[in-house]
This record gives structure tokens, sequence and C-alpha cells, in this order.
């Protein structure tokens, strides 16, 4: 057992060697996600104060910009989205590599989900949904500009195609989540007789509620609420 | 019955190969699938042609040698058991089969259907031992065990090397086979002084060779003929994770 001899206890070097091996790899692209996951559990509660009303929403995002810590916190969500995307390019890279000559017939036996097939499909569509969405509601590209960041949102969620894709986008994280988290669990050893199954199914609610949770808002102030009066008079006269 | 096979022959590993279309004859439902691949082999070597190579031993599903893959699917159709296990009772006449090697970079393809597995020996070469006095037998209850301990780690032995979870990985990925074989130790208390060498060291030679990065797609334990378990991979990540901290 000669391994690490050359690493014995020079600790950089052990952190190196776990980041480049594959089970610390996924390890670490997981620990990301789970804590990507909840920075979208806030993220959500926040945006759920549209059905609150505008004012809410408004003082809520008020509040959320003035707080000092805000550019630390971003920093911190831009390191864990690198981290994961960086890490998770590398060992599918490796994996293809794993693999030079493919199947002419590759069935398997039915142990793949939809969400394990598409991660990388899905972690694409988020990466793109992340930047355009960062973009036009975070920096107001495009729309209505102004400090109303309620009417800006309503603003574009009135277009349908911003809205349709809005919800695709929700979707592919739902996806991406049903397998994302049970399969982080069970990088991290947590795999129980007992609990994994209830785990399991706890991983697909939280994917299915996050999706709902988000694509409800398009949905709902896009399509639905869009003819009340209430949400015209603030669309066009904004709420200050 | 008549069993028309697509067989990956390629003649070494530098030649290009291809899936070549042969039939055969007088299959009854009571062979197994490597009897009637060895029916094809006197078939072609009457009409004076190379004969397909592929590997087999016991065909008792114990040695792990019978590595194929057939329509798509490591050892065939059955659940937990081997290619040699399957039998042409699966098939009807006329069914039409593809037959592949296992493909992975850590097992290089030497003829036809066979297999170059030695990756596996080096990886549990480089830690899949205890080390220990080996004199007379000892008493065997000098060293207390509990009943479940040593049933999962009889579990986890029961893996025969052959390869499948590498086979059906979508990421070629060695990962249950390791995790076979440092669970079998690690549950162990003669496991425990090199609990943590072990695991490092079977780690880099894993990744050493080549092998893919588990996803938790699964196919693995689906796959596997001895149903080598989910659990021992967790295990595996959290004897890594805890050697990772905790070794010197
Ligand atoms: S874990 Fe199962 S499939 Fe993998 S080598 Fe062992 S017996 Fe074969
Ligand atoms: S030939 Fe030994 S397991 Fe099939």
């Amino acid at each position: 057992m000669e391994a690490n001899a050359n690493c014995a206890s020079k600790s950089p070097c052990r952190v190196f060697e776990f980041l480049e091996s594959s089970i610390g790899k996924k390890i670490m692209v997981a620990a990301a996600g789970i804590l990507l996951c909840g920075f979208l559990v806030t993220h959500l509660a926040g945006n759920l104060l549209m059905y609150v009303g505008g004012e809410a929403f408004n003082r809520y995002a008020e509040a959320l910009v003035s707080n000092p810590l805000l550019p630390l916190a971003e920093a911190g969500l831009v390191g864990l989205f690198l981290l994961h995307i960086v890490l998770s390019i590398r060992a599918t890279l490796a994996n293809r590599a794993a693999r030079p000559e493919g199947y002419q017939v590759y069935k398997g036996k039915g142990a793949r989900t939809p969400g394990s097939r598409t991660m990388a499909v899905t972690g694409i569509l988020i990466l793109a949904f992340v930047v355009i969405h960062v973009a036009t509601l975070k920096y107001q590209v495009g729309g209505q500009k102004g400090p109303d960041l309620f009417a800006h949102v309503l603003g574009w969620f009135a277009n349908p195609w911003y809205s349709i894709f809005y919800v695709l986008a929700v979707g592919g994280v739902g996806l991406h989540l049903s397998h994302g988290v049970q399969s982080a669990l069970q990088t991290f050893g947590v795999n129980h007789p007992r609990y994994t199954p209830a785990l399991r199914k706890a991983g697909l609610a939280f994917a299915i509620l996050i999706f709902l949770g988000f694509a409800s808002l398009p949905v709902y102030f896009g399509f639905i609420h869009k003819t009340a009066d209430a949400c015209c008079a603030t669309m066009e006269g904004g709420s200050k | 019955m008549n069993i028309t096979l697509k067989v990956w022959r390629q003649k070494n590993a530098a030649a290009p190969g291809a899936l070549v279309e042969y039939t055969v004859s007088g299959v009854v439902p009571e062979m197994s699938f490597l009897e009637m691949l060895d029916t094809l082999n006197e078939q072609l070597i009457a009409k004076g042609e190379d004969p397909l190579a592929f590997d087999s031993d016991c065909r008792e599903g114990i040695c792990g040698m019978c590595n194929l893959m057939i329509d798509g699917q490591a050892h065939g159709p059955d659940k937990e058991a081997t290619t040699c296990q399957l039998h042409m009772r699966r098939y009807k006449d006329g069914d039409v089969v593809t037959v592949e090697p296992f493909r992975a970079k850590g097992f290089p393809l030497v003829k036809d259907l066979v297999v170059d597995r030695s990756a596996f020996d080096r990886i549990q070469a480089a830690g899949g031992f205890v080390s220990t006095h080996t004199g007379g037998a000892g008493e065997a209850n000098a060293i207390l065990i509990p009943h479940d301990m040593a049933e999962k780690a009889m579990d986890a032995a029961s893996c025969i090397g052959c390869g499948a979870c590498v086979a059906a990985c979508p990421n070629a990925s060695a990962m249950l086979f390791v995790a076979a074989k440092v669970s079998q130790y690690a549950l162990l208390p003669q496991g425990q002084p090199e609990r943590e060498k072990r695991v490092l060291a079977m780690r880099e030679a894993m990744d050493k060779e080549g092998f893919g990065h588990c996803t938790n797609e699964y196919e693995c334990e689906a796959a596997c003929p001895k149903g080598i378990k989910l659990s021992n991979i967790a295990r595996l990540n959290r004897e890594f994770l805890r050697a990772t901290i905790v070794s010197e």
C-alpha cells in the first residue's frame, strides 16, 4: 500500500488529492449542489412574496439590495455555481474518456431515471436560464426599467415567450433535482435500508415543490392574473 | 431452433472491429448461452472459419469470467445471473441477439469478445487484503463479530469481479466492484488496522486504471450477477471521506 506515500502528511497535498479523486470530486459536486438547493429555497421564499403584493415584494427586494453583506453572499453563490459546474464538466469529460468505444446496443436494466439521464442537458439549460434571468431581472437588461421591481417582473411575465421559457427552465431545475438530491445523499454515504426509500421520495417531493413554486409565478402573473385590474394599474403606474 | 447472432468480431486491439451476423442452427432450450456460442464455433470450424473468441471458466456462475454484453445488457436479460447461467429457453426460434464485449478503457479488448480485466487485479493488489500472520487457523470465536456484520461482509465478498458493473455503467465506473472489496474488510475487525490505507490506495488504483466517475445511475446494482448493493458504494464514499480526514 504505497498510495499517499508522497502525500503523507502534507495537508494541502491531501486536499488537492481529494479534489482530484473521482470520489472527492463527486462529494464536492454534491455538496455545492445541496448548498445551491438551500439558495433555491430562500429565493423561492422571497419570490412567493409576489403573491402577498407588489409592496411586500419590493420591500423585500429593497432590504436585500441594501444589505451590505449581499455582495459577499453573491460572490459565494457564484463560487458554488462555478465549483459545481467545473467539477461536473471535468467528471463528464473523464467519463466520456472512460469508454472510448461505445456499444452498438445499450439498454441497461432500467435503473436510470429521466432525471439521471438528462443531468448534463438540464444543467446547461439551467445555466442558460440563470444568465438570462440575472440579466433581465437583476440587471434589468430589456423590459420596463425603474425602481419598481415588481412591475418590472410583471412586465417580463407579460411576455408569453419569456414566461414559457421560465416554466421550461424551472422544469429543468425540477428534473435536475429529481436525480440530484437523492444522488447527493448517496454520495455523502447516506444509505440506510430503512431511511433511504423515504429520503428518495423526499428528494423527489422537494424537486416537485421547487418546480411548482417557481413555475406558478409566471403562470399566475403571466397568464391568469394578467387580466385583473389590480395588476394593470401596477403595471402602468408603478407602485411608487 | 435457429438464432441469428450479431457478434462483435475484432482480430486484436489494433484491428478495426464490426458486428458480424451468423445464424446458429440446432439450438435447444436447455443450452446455456455459452453452449449456444460453442455450437456456433463448431459450425464455424466446420466451415473452416476462425472461431469466435469469448471467455468462460467455471460455467456455474462463480468465477466471473463469462462477461458478455447481450442485447445491451451486461450478462443478458436475467436478474442476478452471469452469462453462463443464462439459458436459451429465454429465446425463441428466429430471435436476433446482439453480443458485444464489455466496453471500458480499463478493460482493453484482446480479441472478439475477450477483454483484459487485469485492472481489477491491480486494484485488488493495491489494498484488497489484510496483512496478518498466517499460521494455523485461530480459534474461531477469539474475535467476536456480530452476526449482521458477518452477513454484510459476506454479501460484499460474494463479488466475483466479473466487471458487469463497469460494463453496465454509463460512465464505465468501477465503484461497485471497489466498494464491495473495500466493504468486505471495512465491516470486519480484521480489516481495521489497514482501514484507511486500504481505501485510499484502492481509490487511487481505481482512478489510475481510467474508470469513470460514479454519478449514481445505479445500473451497476441492476446488472450485478451477485446482487452487490449500492449501500456498499455509500460505504466506500464514507470510508474515503473518513480516511482522507483522519489518516495521517
Ligand atoms: S460488483 Fe457485481 S457486477 Fe461488479 S464485479 Fe462484482 S460481481 Fe461483477
Ligand atoms: S463462466 Fe464462471 S461465472 Fe460464468
